[in-house]
């Protein structure tokens, strides 16, 4: 039965290439009179404040589109009442929204009857939250299948799934305490093998490492990553910490008010904002990791040097960072080549790593 | 700087009238850590008419307080019937006390014998009527002294309310300016009615004090005997005809609780009583432990030797019907009281009914509607033992994390394992708090049910209290109590684990 249930969902996930998830012109807006307040804002007639003095409403998310790639992270970065944890709710239908069309795996998630929606739940979506969400009452073998016993598995495949869960997040022999005798790292470790256990396409990660300390957090971001990637995951992550986004996302959308402001590569992102907003945050942000030789480099037919000349020099991949070519240029005074699948394809001088270095807009 | 202009335009937003006096005033009262002096006029003056329309309450009640004390003194001191009664005792007192002089006088002359002791009962009412006389006239003399008390209540409360007006008006400013819709300003309309209404109460109650014979509609409500009667008739009625026309429904409940009464109490009965102890104590020991199952056994004995153990039985028996059926309809209810706030708004007055309510008062209806015996019994302690677990249900459920509730759902759960899985878990302690509570209440009342012939241990409570047999009212008594502690006991441990 269950296994019938899977391939079924299965069969319909859309096929490589195309983006897994889709939202397209989403808006959110909580209170009685939302429809009003909706025309009011598409009308362009209303902002924030008079939406809430005139319908009593909040607007949660306004007029967002997005798409996810398969195996993608895309991190939605904003601060606490962006609308960015109102915003991944959506995507799994646990809000709904009040305009807008949400696609997953090439499926309308709107268009679900209430079974199918909790069989997508069960078995496409894995979400893990900010506050664990763990049920005190019961083990941590039993949190981690929860997923499980929803889908109606039997104990010993419930019981085998989750300890190999458990495994993956370093958690291998816990299984038999409560959710109470751990630690708050380790408690966000059974929230992450939750997830998991029904090895679901998509992860949902609403701020899952906010709560913890900074050593901590570190820790599992690394886990984290490893994991999402060897398992090929497509993960949403949600975070209000710009260094977090940048070390874990491929792609970041930055949120305020509900809406999207910029979506890009974490190197686009800092290095091009388009926004007042974006650029005030990125202003402080440490470039070491993020800007790569590419974006750096100057073209090689601008320069005369000769073949001699650029056989001597250092070389890079142009994937190399900023931290890589400051190593280099400690221990060697001229250029550095970057290199292309053997052939140099641009230059890199010091005066372009020191600039890369000073924290401001690189123009 | 433009942030105290700012500040000083709230104040003049907030106070509309003598913006520049209260402007003043808050700024010195901002500057102080203390409580800050100041007198305000206005307030001293104007009192519960100041307080209304500056919208202070708790002011309001203050200078009423102070100002009606004062106008009933001053009204006694001024024109009250002070010593009146004295005085005409007094009157009434010297003209017997010369009427009986008369009669000694003339029995002296005729020469009868009870001349000398009738000489002195007149010497007495005179003495009497003196005395009178002197308390008359004390009374009289407190005049003046209520006149200066009734002015010192007076100034007392004028100074209070001066005092405290300001400091009390800044707080409620401060409330204001998170709270904006609160009203504010000078309310006219709202110092016309307080004005009208001190009118009418200071002038009534100095009218009460003052007058020597009060009109009796100053002295007593409006009382309708007719209507009352109209109204508890009618009610009768209705019960009559409830009672004839739902009979069969009744007769069906009442036989139902019968079966289930008597299914429990002959099982319990019919078993040898050394069988019956001896589950009960194992039972104490496995759920609870061997403390337990000593005093289990101890409190058993007590029930055996003294002869309560049939009785115990048949209250058992109740009372585990009652409970039994509590749980059925409270449990449900609390856990939908819980998740739909709307319905508990509904639920709650009744349930604040039903335990509050005399249980003399339902006692009644009940018997009209089920008769006498055991199954009225059941149904009146069901109407008292259903509130508690039904309030601790809803408590319980309410009380769940809404972050848990969310986690389960985006993992797919369906309603049913929500509520299975994570509400009732999660919501249990409470909710055996509230089986435990509803145990007890069932108990007590099973002595007020064997008053409609329910039997069982109520009934030797009841009938030492008809013939004043203390020492069989308190053995029964205990018994009662044991019953309750040993059931309590091995509820509550099984609810700790």
């Amino acid at each position: 039965m269950t296994d019938r249930l899977r391939t079924d969902v299965g069969g319909r996930i859309a096929a490589d290439g195309e983006p897994l998830i889709v939202m397209r012109n989403v808006w959110k807006i909580f209170g009685a009179r939302q429809a009003e307040a909706l025309a009011a804002l598409r009308a362009g007639a209303a902002g924030k404040r008079e939406i809430a003095e005139r319908f009593n409403c909040v607007v949660g998310v306004a007029d967002v589109n997005l798409s996810v790639d398969r195996g993608e992270i895309f991190c939605v970065m904003g601060l606490s009442g962006s609308g960015k944890s109102t915003l991944v709710r959506h995507i799994n239908r646990l809000l709904e929204p009040t305009a807008g069309e949400i696609l997953v795996g090439g499926e309308n998630v709107m268009a679900k009857s209430p079974a199918d929606l909790r069989s997508l739940r069960s078995h496409k979506i894995g979400m893990v939250f900010q506050n664990f969400g763990l049920l005190p009452h019961r083990t941590v073998r039993d949190n981690v299948a929860l997923p499980l016993e929803i889908q109606r598995a039997s104990r010993q495949k419930r019981f085998d799934i989750a300890e190999e869960a458990l495994e993956k997040v370093n958690l291998a022999g816990w299984g038999d305490r409560y959710c109470h005798e751990l630690s708050g790292g380790m408690q966000q470790r059974v929230g992450l093998a939750r997830a998991l256990a029904a090895d679901p396409d998509i992860l949902l990660m609403d701020e899952p490492f906010s709560a913890l300390d900074p050593l901590i957090r570190r820790q599992l971001q690394d886990e984290f990553l490893s994991l999402s990637t060897a398992m090929g995951k497509t993960v949403v992550f949600i975070t209000h910490d710009l260094e977090e986004a940048v070390r874990i996302g491929d792609r970041i959308a930055v949120m305020k008010d509900g809406m999207i402001l910029q979506v890009g590569t974490p190197e686009e992102v800092v290095t091009r904002p388009e926004h007042d907003y974006v650029r005030k945050f990125v202003a402080d942000i440490s470039r070491l990791n993020i800007l790569t030789a590419r974006s750096m480099m100057v073209p090689v037919g601008e320069h005369h040097l000769t073949e001699a000349d650029l056989a001597a020099l250092p070389s890079v991949r142009p994937d190399h960072v900023l931290g890589d070519l400051v190593e280099i240029a400690a221990g060697h005074s001229g250029d550095i080549a970057v290199r292309e699948a053997g052939a140099i394809v641009g230059l890199i001088d010091r005066t372009a790593i020191l600039n890369g270095l000073k924290r401001k807009e690189a123009s | 700087m433009s942030e105290i202009s700012s500040e000083d335009g709230l104040v003049r937003e907030f106070t509309k009238q003598g913006a520049d006096y209260y402007a003043s005033v808050f700024a010195r009262i901002r500057s102080h850590a203390g409580f800050t002096w100041s007198f305000n006029w206005a307030a001293a003056v104007l009192g519960p008419i100041w307080a209304t329309a500056r919208n202070i309450p708790i002011l309001f009640w203050l200078a009423l307080f102070f100002e009606t004390l004062a106008v009933a003194q001053l009204a006694t001191g001024f024109a009250g019937n002070l010593g009146g009664e004295q005085r005409v005792r007094a009157e009434r007192l010297f003209k017997q006390a010369d009427e009986r002089r008369v009669e000694a006088e003339k029995a002296k002359t005729a020469g009868e014998s009870s001349a000398d002791s009738m000489l002195r009962s007149a010497d007495g009412l005179k003495v009497a009527a003196e005395n009178a006389a002197r308390q008359a006239e004390a009374a009289e003399a407190r005049g003046p002294m209520l006149i200066g008390a009734g002015l010192l209540t007076l100034l007392i409360g004028k100074l209070l309310v001066g005092v405290l007006a300001n400091p009390l008006l800044e707080r409620r400013f401060n409330r204001w300016r998170s709270n904006r819709r609160l009203r504010h300003g000078f309310h006219k309309a709202g110092a016309l009615l307080a004005a009208a209404f001190c009118l009418l109460a200071y002038g009534l109650v100095a009218w009460r004090v003052a007058a020597q014979a009060p009109p009796s509609w100053l002295t007593t409500a409006p009382v309708n005997r007719e209507w009352q009667g109209i109204v508890a008739a009618t009610l009768d009625r209705a019960l009559d005809g409830l009672s004839k026309s739902g009979d069969a429904v009744f007769s069906a409940i009442t036989g139902l609780i019968n079966i289930v009464l008597d299914t429990a109490a002959s099982g319990l009965t019919t078993m040898p009583w050394l069988v019956t102890m001896a589950m009960i104590v194992i039972l104490a020991w496995q759920l609870a432990g061997n403390r337990v199952a000593i005093f289990t056994a101890a409190a058993l004995a007590y029930l055996a030797v003294l002869g309560f153990w049939e009785k115990s039985l048949e209250t058992v028996a109740l009372l585990g019907t009652s409970a039994v059926l509590c749980l059925i309809i409270g449990i449900p209810l609390g856990i939908w009281c819980g998740r739909r706030p709307a319905v508990y708004t509904a639920i709650r007055p009744i349930l604040d009914f039903m335990q509050t309510m005399p249980a003399f008062v339902y006692l009644i209806p009940v018997i009209a509607l089920f008769g006498i015996g055991k199954p009225p019994g059941v149904i009146a302690t069901l109407v008292f033992g259903t509130p508690p677990v039904v309030r601790l249900t809803a408590l319980g459920v309410q009380g769940v994390p809404t972050s848990i509730r969310e986690a389960a759902e985006a993992y797919g759960a369906t309603r049913w394992f929500l509520l299975t899985r994570v509400d009732l878990p999660l919501a249990a302690p409470s909710i055996m708090a509230g089986v435990n509570q509803t145990i007890l209440m069932c108990l007590s009342m099973v002595v007020i049910a064997s008053l409609i012939g329910a039997k069982g241990l109520g009934e030797d409570v009841l009938n030492a209290l008809q013939y004043a047999a203390v020492g069989q009212g308190l053995l029964a008594g205990l018994a009662i109590l044991l019953c309750a502690m040993i059931i309590d006991r091995i509820v509550q441990s099984t609810s700790l684990r």
